[in-house]
């Protein structure tokens, strides 16, 4: 809990995580929005491309900020300290806990903004919600575990990117099927087996990272 | 027998077995009803290929468990020697999906839950060797790879049980099945299985030679440090 | 069912694509024992 303070307090101090993150996903957004827009696609096209463009600009969003907790650890140098100040589960859960609110909030954002540019409608909001909700803590984790591999790896950026993408992409899969049965239903029951499939992604996510944390953290 | 005799007598067996279920696969089995001319046969090909992807890639994972627990660099030679030959097969495995897809439906891909699984095992071996790339220090390359691998092996089930389960797949039923009905000929049945073991040996064959050389290297190298 | 001679065909280069394969694997494994038998 100390490590999520921690985190909170210098992102609310220095606020570049989110800016990076809200920058990259306005950018992206508008020039989707910009291009397509809400006329653009054919009505029989919609619900697929909707759903999918929704999520790409999300993930891309979230791959250019959240891999920060760790390497701006690493960069500043002060992951030595934190090593030895703290127990491994610890620093995880904060970091992941701050890339969940920091999502969460990139979502609050982002979506309501491309519902209205891009004339999307949502049938069921609260199954929506609640699949937003389930994918950013799955993503987060995802998100976290690979950004730990990577900071201790002399990478670049893209190295984040290839990692995540194989085990981001089942997950983006479920999100966008999910995603396109709340557009076309009010009902719970049909987003159902999507938000199943991603809540069982994360646990295990979160479990595996459980396992192998301590092993990134400490080598 | 000694040691290495067995090891020859084994090697030219499998020679001839795959040479045996090569020609088989072309002049014994019969081709499969609803499937455009002599296309079928690529099924004896595609799906130990594909099978040998995932089996390396459950090798490599016992292999990246044991290095956590030991320390052993062998393991992580191992591991890599799986992944390396994964890597191999898994882009076989899509080549010759990719060309089936092509005879069969007109088109080299068409984003059917199988083949994106097998593209996705292939992005998870380049991720591998890119992370392995990464790192310049031994230990931390093994850990760190050995971290990713169970990572990739819990993340991937999803993909290839659960999808195709929820979601149609293109992927011809008569050859996935695994509910035990047989809608398969026997004889297109026996040569798949003799494909399946010869490809297996074929990976274990390969598997072997790079650990061995492996062991080898880091024998070597052990007698340098001293 | 297409001409039988092309099917011949296709089995010959798989025959021959397997028995360099093969011939390769096992010259790997002389070498190999090789280095084995030095250490």
């Amino acid at each position: 809990m100390a490590v999520l303070a921690k985190e909170l307090t210098a992102e609310l101090r220095g606020r570049v995580a989110l800016n990076a993150v809200g920058l990259f996903g306005l950018t992206t957004l508008i020039a989707v929005a910009y291009q397509i827009g809400p006329y653009r696609i054919a009505d029989a096209d919609r619900p697929h491309l909707l759903a999918a463009l929704l999520w790409i600009i999300l993930y891309f969003a979230a791959a250019s900020g959240l891999p920060r907790v760790f390497v701006k650890e690493e960069d500043a140098r002060t992951a030595k300290t934190l090593r030895l100040a703290a127990r491994p589960g610890a620093v995880f859960t904060g970091k992941f806990l701050f890339n969940v609110i920091l999502l969460a909030a990139l979502e609050a954002f982002l979506v309501p903004l491309y519902c209205a540019l891009m004339s999307y409608g949502i049938a069921g909001i609260g199954p929506f919600t609640l699949l937003l909700a389930c994918g950013a803590v799955a993503l987060a984790a995802t998100s976290t575990i690979v950004a730990a591999i990577i900071s201790r790896a002399t990478g670049s950026g893209t190295l984040f990117a290839i990692l995540s993408v194989p085990l981001v992409l089942p997950l983006l899969v479920f999100l966008i099927q999910g995603t396109r049965a709340a557009s076309a239903s009010a009902g719970l029951a049909e987003v159902l087996p999507a938000l199943r499939a991603v809540t069982s992604l994360a646990g295990v996510t979160l479990v595996t990272s459980a396992f192998i944390f301590p092993v990134v953290w400490h080598e | 027998m000694t040691k290495p005799r067995l090891r020859t007598t084994a090697q030219w067996l499998l020679g001839i077995w795959l040479l045996v279920v090569a020609i088989a696969a072309f002049h014994w089995a019969p081709t499969a009803r609803g499937f455009k001319g002599e296309s079928s046969r690529i099924v004896f090909f595609h799906v130990p290929q594909a099978w040998v992807a995932v089996l390396a890639f459950c090798v490599n994972l016992v292999a990246s468990l044991r290095y956590l627990r030991g320390r052993d660099p062998l393991d992580d030679a191992r591991a890599a020697a799986a992944a390396r030959l994964g890597l191999v097969f898994s882009v076989l495995a899509t080549i010759t999906g990719s060309l089936f897809a092509h005879v069969m439906w007109g088109s080299f891909w068409n984003w059917d839950p199988r083949e994106v699984s097998i593209v996705i095992l292939l992005l998870i071996y380049a991720a591998y060797f890119a992370l392995r790339e990464a790192i310049t220090d031994d230990e931390r390359r093994a850990s760190l790879a050995a971290a990713y691998a169970i990572l990739a092996f819990v993340t991937m089930p999803f993909l290839i049980f659960i999808v195709p389960r929820i979601y149609f797949s293109l992927h011809p039923d008569t050859l996935i099945n695994t509910r035990g009905a047989m809608d398969m000929e026997s004889r297109m049945f026996q040569v798949l299985m003799g494909s399946l073991v010869g490809f297996t040996g074929l990976f274990s064959w390969l598997y072997t030679l790079d650990v061995r050389l492996a062991k080898i290297r880091l024998a070597r190298r052990r007698r340098e440090e001293v | 069912m297409p001409a039988s001679d092309s099917l011949v065909w296709v089995t010959a280069v798989t025959v021959v694509i397997w028995a360099g394969i093969f011939v390769y694997c096992m010259g790997l494994d002389r070498r190999i024992r090789r280095l084995e038998g030095e250490e």
